[in-house]
């Protein structure tokens, strides 16, 4: 397959990956930016090498999961189902509905496993479900528990009202670096999990260095994310009218470390490795909403302030979120769909290979 | 051993070069030193109204508090300067920093009023007023007791701000003494038997310590507010 057929099956996969830096990876580095904490240029920067980064070195094991739940077999599936996800991703936001990009690319892989009659791993399919479930959850209380123990020790140390400053930049620039990295780990799954089963690329070897195809498919995806970031992120990362709920700096902080922890765990193989080793169970590798994780870390911090902070939740702003949690996957699996039977009928692609048992 | 206050007036931060590392440190001693200064000031002219208020009529001591006062409000005109261009220029303090160029801002303005107030009463000599020396001196004293809370509410402001609620507690409640006291003697100067030119001076005079007290009581609202946007 020519270079230029292979780029054209990626597009629909690097648009993804546009839209995930344009919109999720701005979590990181939104109220650093809004707040005027950081400049823009120098969260742009770290964001998309972090994120780079971790999609390299750590993209696999959510990618793996993912590939679970459908194995997308031929690149032309690959395409229409990433463009179903990046399309419904791209019409929702255009409507003003939040949508969540592992959602949409869920929704696809149903679509796809449906169109192509290969049958949908439940197990992987109620692991995923339950994710976007524990990862608000699990987001809210990490949030709860760093909140509670920064206000103490804040409370303790009274730093000046500069160092305090100084040192929640510092926090949220680090936060921001760890959150980049945990997008870029989490969520290149989201962007290139559709093409694993389908690489272009072959191995490369250079002297000591190996660079497998699918760690050269992420670095694509991570540059896309990447691009996403410097093309159209600042424009989300101003927008905080929006909002879930006003956070102060510390605040943010928080949340940002919160999120990113909780995609943490959802995409270490070295902490799946030490739990193992502990003989405890291991969290599944699973590409989860960075979105969801947000959400849960604001709610957490709300409810921690008790009838005030509850008072202060935009409760109509998350009305609106949670709806899209349902609607998403619905509207991309039936997309995906959709674009299959066009892509196969009209334009004569193999969007499946049938797999004889 | 010399303690903290002594030490950084022996040397003020403002007299060193920004250094290239650990500019928080570096205005977090201008902002102390500003304070210092205000609070410095507080006190000049609290001595300087004392002088003033005095039967002994110590017009030297008077002059001289005078210009100490005005010497300690173009240092403070400085550093205020030299704050704000920090601020800014280092993008320190993004948060806050329009709350906290306020808040200095309006300290300032009281220092240069106390300052323009107490050279307004040197322009009419001192003079003796045996009948209302008690009053003006609990007037004065109240006054400057309730500026130098709203001074020491906004030094809590930066290490504590859950704890500027009380230092504005005390402004309000000296606030409402001074009222209260200046009603006191507005009355007692219309019953007066002075002449129109005596009972227009002393009135003025209350009016300005009341003033000043009434500015000190608005910076400790907006103080509030900032406390409250600062609060864990």
């Amino acid at each position: 397959m020519s270079l230029i057929v292979t780029l054209i099956f990626l597009s629909s996969g690097l648009f993804l990956g546009w839209s995930m830096g344009a919109n999720d990876a701005s979590n990181a580095f939104r109220t650093a930016v809004a707040t005027r904490m950081i400049r823009f240029s120098t969260a742009a920067f770290l964001c998309s090498a972090f994120v780079i980064i971790g999609a390299v070195t750590s993209g696999a094991g959510a990618a793996e999961g993912l590939g679970q739940l459908g194995a997308i077999n031929t690149l032309p599936g690959a395409f229409t189902a990433a463009l179903a996800a990046a399309l419904t991703v791209a019409w929702m936001s255009k409507l003003g509905l939040p949508a969540s990009t592992s959602q949409a690319v869920v929704g696809s892989i149903i679509g796809w496993n449906l169109f192509s009659g290969s049958p949908t791993d439940l197990g992987t399919l109620g692991r995923i479900a339950a994710t976007w479930v524990v990862s608000p959850v699990l987001g809210a209380i990490f949030a709860m528990l760093l909140y509670k123990l920064l206000v103490e020790w804040i409370r303790l140390t009274r730093p000046h009202l500069l160092s305090l400053d100084r040192n929640t930049r510092t926090g949220l620039i680090l936060a921001g670096v760890f959150g980049s990295y945990a997008i870029g780990a989490n969520g290149i799954g989201n962007v290139m999990g559709f093409f694993v089963e389908a690489s272009p690329f072959r191995d490369l070897s250079l002297g000591r260095f190996s660079v497998s195809s699918v760690e050269q498919l992420f670095l694509i995806g991570g540059i896309a994310v990447a691009v996403g970031v410097y093309t159209y992120s600042r424009r989300v990362m101003m927008t905080v009218g929006d909002s879930l709920m006003t956070l102060s700096p510390l605040g943010a902080f928080v949340v940002v470390v919160s999120h990113s922890l909780v995609l943490f765990i959802f995409s270490s193989t070295a902490l799946e490795s030490l739990l193992a080793g502990w003989g405890l169970p291991t969290i599944p590798l699973l590409p989860v909403s960075g979105s969801q994780a947000v959400i849960g870390s604001v709610l957490g911090i709300g409810l921690l302030q008790g009838l005030k902070g509850v008072r202060q939740i935009r409760w109509g702003v998350l009305g609106g979120i949670a709806s899209g949690w349902i609607t998403t996957p619905l509207i991309a699996a039936v997309m995906g769909f959709v674009l299959l039977f066009v892509v196969q009928n009209v334009f004569g692609q193999e969007v499946f290979r049938a797999v004889h048992p | 051993m010399p303690d903290r206050n002594e030490a950084r007036q022996a040397n003020p931060v403002s007299s060193e070069t920004p250094p290239l590392f650990g500019k928080t440190r570096f205005l977090q001693g201008l902002i102390e030193e500003f304070l210092d200064k205000i609070s410095e000031g507080v006190l000049i002219v609290e001595l300087g109204l004392r002088a003033y208020l005095s039967p002994a009529e110590n017009l030297a001591i008077c002059e001289e508090k005078l210009e100490q006062a005005i010497e300690i409000k173009r240092r403070c005109s400085e550093l205020r300067r030299t704050i704000v261009t920090m601020l800014y220029t280092e993008m320190l303090l993004p948060d806050a920093r329009g709350d906290v160029l306020r808040l200095l801002g309006d300290l300032f303005e009281l220092l240069d009023q106390m300052g323009d107030d107490f050279q307004e009463l040197m322009i009419v000599q001192p003079r003796s007023r045996p009948d209302f020396t008690q009053e003006f001196e609990e007037l004065s004293t109240l006054a400057i007791r309730c500026v130098q809370a709203v001074v020491l509410a906004a030094r809590t402001f930066f290490r504590n701000p859950e704890a500027v609620r009380d230092h504005i507690n005390e402004v309000r409640t000296f606030e409402d003494e001074t009222d209260r006291i200046a009603l006191r003697i507005r009355r007692k100067i219309v019953a007066s038997g002075l002449d129109f030119e005596q009972r227009s001076q002393l009135r003025q005079e209350v009016a300005m310590l009341d003033g000043l007290a009434d500015m000190a009581e608005n910076i400790s609202d907006d103080l509030s507010i900032y406390a409250i946007k600062r609060a864990l």
